[in-house]
């Protein structure tokens, strides 16, 4: 499935409204907010259609899933989006991951667990706020805001130390600007490490650079170490290649506008997340000029001083000047 | 019944439902605190837990549960509403609505309070802002709770539980949280 779909699902007391545009979608936060109560209503309409008196508006069909039977029913089911309620403890499961993986239904689950096996976007996590009552003043009116906040993220940090989540070709690159400008660059070895290579750092300033479009399982411990640990930030472009793509190096209005709105692009089923998607544009791209990209090893060409500026330039949020001018200067 | 120790809770609890609730009935009543009391956290699976408490809630909790005061704090705090009765709730959204349409979080904090049957409740199925009750509850009685992720103690002042998977007693929301990312059982 692809595509952004605004979902409004309402009764004579509640209105939720939101914006789906992703295979995964994570709804948590606190307690008492009208997770179940979106569940409830969803599965009253799935059920009973109009004569449930609730009215759900979207494109595409709307419905839960859950149950011991999950994995017989779901083979059954496309093109439609699915709501999960926290009770499923399948969600978590492998089985339920390879489902999901080769679905072409989008996914919204309720939990507050990590849900390693999932790929999903730290731009997909969202709790529920009610935004005031609607326009009859009888209604309550709810809506999704994403759970972590930009600002903790990087915040136009100098960091003396880089973390990046692995050792391809987005960490060769950090690592040729960090030994370039005096800073450590440390690789993770996987996004389930950074925490825990975060957590080994003194009180220098350091920032993880980690792919945001799979992030999502990591986002509740990484958030948490951001804040008890206010010196490292982190840096969540959807992927290295995106960071590329973003710099305008690679010429082509498709790929501009596949930025733009990159939902309208990717095909679920075909790609798990996003990332995958954005490493095959990249090495489509490039295959026969000057900057082809493989994942495995960085093309020397990335680090010719025009193409890394512009890499670099692209990377909002994170301070490389203050770095390289401290360098120009002498300082560290 | 939760028991409450007056010395420990003015300076240790925040929100103005849990100060209400510990000063009306424990300070005035003077109940003495269990010896053993501790907060006890166990990460993943683990025997004789229930993952989904508020449906085993549904099937097993007590009307007097419901009005006791520490429910009646716990239900005005978190869900912001009020408890009419032992059936009956006031909700400022929904308006009067039966006990099973309180919060998943609210009903777990209630398990963990009064059940008796020895079982171990998912705390996954509790919000952040269920944390300070939680970890008072943890003052009170000795409280073993099941994570399945970790959860958000950082509001909570004089903070200190166990960690089971390690044996580990941590002694403020920074040391759990080094020793939780530590852990690898979710």
């Amino acid at each position: 499935m692809k595509g952004k779909y605004h979902i409004v699902v309402q009764n004579n007391r509640l209105r939720y409204e939101m914006d789906i545009r992703r295979n995964i979608t994570i709804i948590r936060g606190d307690s008492a907010t009208g997770k179940t109560k979106l569940i409830d209503l969803l599965e009253q309409a799935a059920d009973l259609g109009e004569g449930s008196g609730v009215e759900v508006l979207c494109e595409r069909p709307c419905r839960t899933l859950g149950g011991k039977d999950w994995n017989l029913v779901l083979p059954n089911i496309h093109q439609q989006i699915l709501f999960l309620d926290e009770e499923n403890k399948f969600v978590k499961s492998r089985e339920f991951a390879s489902a999901v993986k080769a679905s072409d239904n989008y996914f919204v689950i309720v939990t507050r667990e990590d849900l390693p096996n999932l790929p999903y976007s730290v731009e997909e996590i969202y709790g529920i706020h009610t935004s005031g009552k609607y326009h009859d003043l009888k209604r309550t009116y709810n809506e999704l805001y994403h759970i972590y906040s930009g600002e903790t993220f990087s915040g136009g940090v100098s960091p003396e130390t880089v973390i990046v989540e692995d050792s391809n070709s987005g960490y060769e690159f950090f690592r040729a600007i960090c030994s370039e400008n005096g800073m450590d660059c440390l690789s993770a070895g996987g996004k389930f490490n950074l925490k825990i290579t975060a957590s080994g750092l003194g009180k220098e300033p350091a920032i993880v650079i980690a792919d945001g479009a799979a992030i999502g399982p990591e986002m509740n411990e990484l958030y948490q170490m951001m804040r008890h640990k206010p010196e490292v930030k982190c840096y969540l472009p959807e992927s290295f290649e995106w960071l590329i793509l973003k710099s305008g190096m690679i010429d082509g209005k498709l790929i501009q506008d596949i930025l733009e709105h990159p939902e309208d692009f990717i095909e679920s089923r075909e790609y798990f997340s996003w990332e995958r998607f954005f490493t095959a544009l990249l090495a489509e791209h490039t295959r026969d000029s000057h900057l082809r990209y493989s994942k495995n090893q960085l093309n020397a060409a990335y680090l010719h001083e025009k193409i890394k500026q512009a890499i670099l330039n692209a990377a909002e949020g994170v301070d490389w000047k203050k770095r390289m001018e401290n360098r120009n200067h002498g300082g560290r | 019944m939760i028991r409450g120790n007056s010395s420990v809770l003015s300076d240790r609890m925040a929100g103005h439902a849990m100060r209400r609730y510990f000063k009306r009935n424990c300070l005035k009543k003077k109940i003495a605190q269990e010896d053993n009391a501790m907060l006890k956290i166990i990460f993943g699976e683990v025997e004789n837990s229930v993952y989904h408490p508020p449906t085993y809630f549904d099937n097993q909790y007590e009307d007097e549960w419901i009005t006791d005061p520490l429910t009646v704090a716990m239900i005005r705090d978190i869900d912001k509403s009020e408890v009419v009765g032992p059936r009956l709730i006031e909700s400022p959204v929904l308006g009067p609505i039966p006990v099973k349409e309180i919060s998943g979080g609210v009903k777990t904090l209630i398990l963990m309070a009064f059940d008796q049957s020895g079982r171990i409740f998912n705390a996954s199925a509790c919000g952040d802002n269920c944390a300070k009750w939680i970890a008072e509850i943890g003052r009170q009685k000795n409280l073993t709770i099941n994570l399945h992720h970790v959860m958000d103690f950082s509001t909570v002042s004089a903070f200190e539980a166990v960690m089971l998977n390690t044996g580990a007693m941590v002694h403020s929301y920074g040391e759990y949280l080094e020793a939780a990312i530590q852990i690898k059982e979710r």
